[in-house]
């Protein structure tokens, strides 16, 4: 009982940075259509500002500049090079994102050369005993920190303007551009919030608690193990990335020990295919209806 | 929306996911100073193949080993080098994958006398029957006894499966473990994890542990879960043949699920480095299997290259891969002055040389060697060393050289 539990709580843990993951994925699909295979690269690279700016900043400056970087990079990719592809189809974009993914990608591991920083300095390696169960405290952080951030996300998807004129967007674009909505604004805010989401789960990514390793090129790979949790989700639900994110973490933790190490790999992805077989639109999903 | 999932999954699975010769080594032909020369070889100088990772799981450890390689070049050529010809290295990097060590191979070959050194398992695995083929005298750095069947490759140690037969009893004796415990073994999947799991499983069988094995990949880096799991199990030590990566996650978990067990590690599992990450306080119970000396070692052909280390300027912080890069360069040293010595520094000349090498000196960096024996570990002598932050190397050792019982009976998979 208690190796269930403590597994539980490590999986509820990782499952918080999933989500943050997951939103990131989902935040810039419901706004524009397209699936951002970018956001490994946004996570890298608001990492390494972290690890560029931390003698010289310290840890809780050089945090910041990461997290408001990352989100300026995304804007960047999306007015540089999305935003003049307009009419491009959300298929082409999504392919455009994987260059920017690739080029990003190698010039910070380039880059990084044959260090491997931590940069979760606050939290890291500090665990909380409570009851004979082991808090990780970095799991604990990004626990509040995706809460905070996900619960400020739903009220300024439900009431702030960007939001309204982000569902309508994601609910009929002409008719959204017929009543005066800006969909470059709605679509640039997007980017910058996924951004900004990057930035802030790096944090808690390249720590010993969450991965074990330092910033590298398996940050980015584990980045891009949060697309499941937005799949089974539903690519366009935001209350679908925090269940997808907290459905892979507990999956992994628990398959790890009750099937095998090797089979927790694949079991988050067989989720997420007998999820789609069930919802093809994933658990939160809309569901596509067509007149015929 | 359901044709974009279908996209999406087909588009995450691809990102995740994100010349032969004929054989037969070289006929040779008449050098200077009468002795037989072919591929690698010239008048002037002896060329050396390193193929190592620059830039894999296992780049620091290489790195090391490579600067070891170095020093010993710089040393042997101000002392006229070998057979009147300078030495000389030819450097690449695989990262540690088989695939690109296959495409390598080929450009190098045809420049180098023998390897110095091959890094890595799954590579020595993969150009196993090119450098049979290419008579290829090598060093892999990497220490399975699976490899024992290809009399071109020279391992410059124990193996992974002695070393962790020694481990195993050395913390029998220290009372840390006794017959009929519950023993956890972490491993990567491929021949480097096998050959621990080899030795892991010999010694529970002579000892009637309960062994708990746990397979892995060399990219997975966070084993909290595992370690959540071993405890469950009731373990009172685990086992490790994985990255240093790996060892600072099992390390740190074991600290902060209070398990607190000794972990006991074959040599490649430690990197200095560790030292500077999160896991430092954690690395109290990690006890370091090796047949070479820590950075750190109290003996003077260590304190020589340690010096020499510093003068060189090197940037990385240094690790036990230095001293065994030394000495391996060393016993090639000796191996390339018996074939001098034959009048064939062709390749076969090496191999027929290599044979005749019953005792090669290391200045005590490495355990005494005897390769005349085809098929068996050169040695079954081992160090183990822990952690220790602040002496150079960041290991002292903590048991000097010894083999066990279970160790000098223990048959090696390929011993005749």
């Amino acid at each position: 009982m208690e190796t269930f539990v403590q597994l539980v709580v490590n999986g509820f843990g990782k499952g918080a940075v999933f989500a943050l993951l997951a939103l990131g994925f989902v935040v810039i699909f419901k706004a524009t259509e397209v699936v951002n295979f970018a956001h490994g690269s946004l996570v890298l690279f608001g990492g390494y500002l972290v690890v560029a700016t931390r003698e010289t900043l310290g840890w809780a400056g050089a945090a910041v500049l990461g997290v408001v970087s990352a989100g300026v990079l995304a804007l960047l990719v999306e007015r540089l090079l999305l935003s003049r592809s307009r009419l491009a189809d959300p298929f082409s974009l999504a392919l455009l994102t994987i260059g920017v993914d690739v080029i990003i990608t190698e010039e910070i591991v380039r880059r990084l050369g044959v260090s491997l920083p931590f940069i979760g300095d606050a939290w890291d390696a500090q665990p909380v005993q409570v009851g004979g169960v082991t808090l990780f405290r970095t799991h604990l952080v990004a626990m509040v920190v995706a809460t905070v951030l996900i619960t400020a996300f739903f009220i300024a998807f439900r009431y702030s303007n960007w939001g309204v004129a982000m569902r309508a967007q994601a609910e009929n674009k002409e008719a959204a551009a017929l009543v005066g909505i800006r969909s470059s604004r709605v679509t640039a805010t997007a980017w910058l919030v996924a951004g900004l989401l990057a930035g802030v789960a790096v944090l808690f990514i390249a720590t010993q608690d969450f991965s074990g390793a330092g910033l590298s090129r398996g940050t980015h790979s584990i980045a891009l193990a949060a697309f499941p949790a937005a799949i089974l989700g539903g690519l366009d639900s935001t209350a679908g990335a925090i269940v997808g994110g907290l459905t892979v973490g507990l999956v992994d933790a628990l398959s790890t020990h009750y099937v095998s190490f090797a089979f927790a790999k694949s079991a988050v992805f067989l989720v997420m295919l007998v999820v789609l077989v069930v919802r093809p639109s994933g658990l939160f999903g809309t569901r596509e209806s067509t007149r015929v | 929306m359901r044709r974009w999932t279908v996209v999406a999954c087909a588009s995450a699975l691809v990102l995740a996911s994100c010349g032969t010769k004929g054989g037969g080594g070289d006929e040779g032909g008449e050098g200077a100073g009468g002795v037989r020369t072919g591929v690698g070889v010239t008048d002037s100088t002896i060329t050396l193949g390193v193929m190592t990772d620059q830039t894999g799981p296992f780049k620091n450890l290489s790195t090391g080993i490579t600067h070891g390689n170095e020093l010993w070049v710089e040393d042997v050529n101000a002392q006229g080098g070998v057979c009147d010809r300078e030495i000389k290295l030819e450097i690449v990097d695989h990262g540690y994958k088989a695939d690109t060590a296959k495409t390598l191979y080929p450009q190098l070959e045809p420049k180098v006398l023998g390897m110095v050194q091959l890094v890595g398992s799954p590579v020595t695995a993969a150009l196993n029957s090119d450098l049979e083929g290419d008579e290829m005298t090598t060093t892999p750095a990497s220490w399975s006894s699976e490899l024992l069947d290809n009399p071109y490759l020279m391992i410059v140690g124990t193996t992974y499966d002695v070393e962790m037969i020694d481990g195993l009893s050395y913390l029998q004796e220290q009372g840390m473990i006794a017959d009929g415990d519950t023993v956890g073994h972490i491993y990567i999947d491929g021949e480097y994890g096998f050959n621990g799991l080899r030795g892991a499983r010999y010694y529970a069988k002579q000892h009637n542990l309960k062994l708990r094995e746990v397979k892995i990949t060399s990219s997975d880096n966070d084993l909290t879960n595992v370690v959540t799991g071993l405890r469950g199990q009731g373990v009172k030590a685990i086992l490790l043949t994985t990255t240093p990566t790996q060892t600072g996650s099992v390390a740190a978990a074991n600290k902060a699920l209070g398990l607190n067990v000794p972990i006991l590690g074959n040599n490649p599992t430690f990197d200095p480095l560790l030292h500077n990450s999160p896991a430092a306080g954690a690395l109290d119970n990690l006890y370091v299997v090796a047949s070479s000396v820590p950075f750190s070692a109290d003996i003077p052909k260590m304190q020589e290259v340690a010096r020499k280390y510093e003068e060189a300027g090197f940037t990385e912080p240094p690790n036990a891969g230095v001293p065994y890069g030394y000495a391996v360069a060393e016993v090639w040293g000796t191996v390339l002055r018996k074939a001098c010595d034959n009048g064939d520094l062709t390749r076969s000349g090496v191999h027929e040389a290599l044979q005749q090498t019953t005792s090669a000196e290391t200045g005590d960096l490495v355990a005494p060697l005897d390769f005349s024996k085809p098929g068996a570990p050169a040695t079954r002598q081992v160090y183990v060393a822990q952690p220790d932050k602040s002496v150079p190397g960041g290991m002292k050792y903590v048991k000097e050289l010894f083999v066990s019982e279970d160790a000098k009976t223990y048959q090696a998979p390929h011993e005749g």
